[in-house]
């Protein structure tokens, strides 16, 4: 019983902290708008790192 | 042209780089949340393939970003023939080509693997999400850990979605 939940991916990445639904949202998307998203997210990161503390 | 990866990605099409996109961008081509901070690629190595490398991103200022003091990268036919990767910063973001992929081997091996997908007008080749899987589990880092949590997962649901 517990081995089949370990086997199952999605319960395993949801015991993981991993939220599924944002990546089955991600695969209604095309390749060019997940890299748009990626892209995005990596240049908010970015502008995070470099803020300053007041 | 936007100041990003796929200006980067662009740049390697437009010049006729042979190369498989591999790693944590490929994960985030197949849908996988994360946010990665550099494209690695797994490519030919001969020096003509390199070459046309050198040449796609002249001009974003190319170093090797591991070295001490940054060296800049100075490809020549004599010198290509010394790497087995390239680890790269540009003014368009890190740029990592591999000629061996852990898990998986050499570049004719990871094109043999790969799938082309669209990104914006350009066909380029990616990792498949079953070759990737095996890439991350055989580099076994924390990260990697995680991404074949999401990339399991991805393959689940892109199951289920065919089967409706």
């Amino acid at each position: 019983m517990n081995n089949s939940r370990q086997m199952d991916p999605i319960q395993a990445a949801t015991d993981y902290g991993i939220d599924v639904s944002m990546l089955a949202d991600n695969l209604r998307r095309s390749v060019t708008d997940r890299i748009k998203r990626h892209q995005i997210a990596l240049n908010t990161a970015k502008k995070l790192r470099k803020a300053k503390r007041l | 042209m936007s100041n990003d990866f796929v200006n980067l990605l662009e740049r390697l099409v437009n010049n006729g780089v042979d190369f498989v996109i591999v790693g944590g961008f490929a994960g985030v081509a197949h849908g996988c949340t994360y946010v990665t901070q550099d494209i690695d690629i797994c490519c030919d190595f001969s020096p003509a393939n390199l070459l046309a490398l050198q040449k796609a991103i002249s001009d974003l200022d190319p170093v090797h970003r591991m070295t001490p003091n940054r060296k800049k990268l100075k490809l020549t036919d004599k010198t290509c023939v010394q790497f087995k990767n390239l680890y790269l910063d540009t003014e368009n973001g890190q740029l990592d080509c591999l000629s061996f992929i852990d898990g998986l081997g050499d570049y004719n091996r990871a094109k043999q693997e790969s799938e082309l997908i669209e990104v914006e007008d350009m066909k380029i080749r990616v990792l498949s999400l079953d070759a990737l899987i095996k890439t991350k589990r055989a580099m076994n880092r924390p990260q990697d850990k995680a991404a074949v949590l999401q990339l399991e997962s991805i393959r689940k649901l892109r199951t289920e979605t065919s089967e409706e």
